[in-house]
């Protein structure tokens, strides 16, 4: 059991922190992309988050050792009231 | 100064989305010349929004004053690459206190149907509210004369034509600025009959 909790707390340590490039369609009020912004800061692992309304892009940046999935983007900015288009990883 | 801000605080008014992101609280006041409109609606989800609105409608004191629990519905929305459409539905229960005809505090009903289309440049938005005892239809149209990214100050020139059912004779035509920033709307402007319109949104 100490094996697996040590093993867990390893793998999760070797996560780096990712920068997720999400493309957004019909993003074109700054004020209704607030909903985006709020959405976001109740996901952990989230280290900040950037729209960019010229691009269509929001640009999130995790955290060391944290996880933030394609169902979990995708929810976020569907309950912002938008559709998700490509996701890109680096 | 002091009528500047009274002008301004009782002119506050929100025309924006009717539904907003889930979990987001809208709150707006709007004011111009015969009309007050203010309300609090909290998004559930983002197809549907409750709260509570106040609408004052009428001249030479003879005023509706509408109290409603209030519910939108987004029925349809189009995120397009480059525009966003939109459907609403409006539905009121409360009531309306007509004083001027010895008729306090009657039940009220109200319903409507909204439209918009808009893309970073160019806005257009379409209303139609029927209250118990008067209707009211409002378009607007408009254009943003800079592409504003998200942290910046976004400015529209737009053209409002409003008509109410026994205070309107005809369109009342109101040019106007909006302005938003962050979280917060504003806007101002001025009818062709010289009644002021300022309004005021905020979304937490």
């Amino acid at each position: 059991m100490k094996m697996f909790i040590l093993g867990v707390l390893l793998m999760s340590s070797l996560v780096k922190a990712e920068e997720i490039k999400v493309e957004v369609k019909g993003m074109v009020c700054s004020m209704c992309a607030q909903g985006i912004q709020k959405k976001f800061k109740s996901v952990n692992g989230v280290e900040s988050l950037d729209v960019n309304l010229d691009h269509k892009l929001v640009t999130i940046k995790t955290r060391d050792g944290e996880v933030v999935s394609d169902s979990v983007i995708k929810k976020m900015i569907t309950e912002a009231g938008y559709n998700v288009g490509n996701i890109e990883r680096k | 100064m002091k009528k500047a801000l009274l002008l301004f605080f009782i002119s506050l008014n929100v025309l924006a989305h009717p539904v907003i992101y889930q979990g987001g609280i809208a709150v707006s006041s709007s004011n111009m010349g015969d009309m007050n409109n203010n309300y609090i609606l909290y998004s559930i989800t983002n197809r549907w929004a409750f709260g509570v609105e106040h609408w004052r409608m009428g001249k030479d004191q003879k005023n509706n004053d509408y109290g409603f629990l209030k519910m939108n519905h987004l029925l349809w929305r189009h995120n397009g690459d480059d525009s966003q459409a939109n459907l609403y539905l409006h539905g009121g229960l409360g009531v309306v206190d007509q004083e001027w005809r010895n008729k306090n505090l009657k039940s009220s009903m109200m319903g409507g149907v909204e439209a918009d289309w808009e893309t970073r440049v160019l806005y257009t938005s379409l209303k139609y509210l029927e209250f118990t005892s008067t209707s009211m239809a409002q378009g607007r149209i408009g254009f943003s004369p800079r592409l504003a990214n998200f942290n910046e100050l976004q400015t529209w020139f737009m053209v409002q034509g409003r008509w109410v059912r026994d205070m309107d004779e005809t369109i009342q035509i109101t040019p106007l600025v909006r302005f938003f920033y962050h979280n917060i709307l504003w806007e101002m402007g001025s009818s062709t009959r010289g009644e002021w319109l300022l309004n005021f949104m905020i979304h937490y």
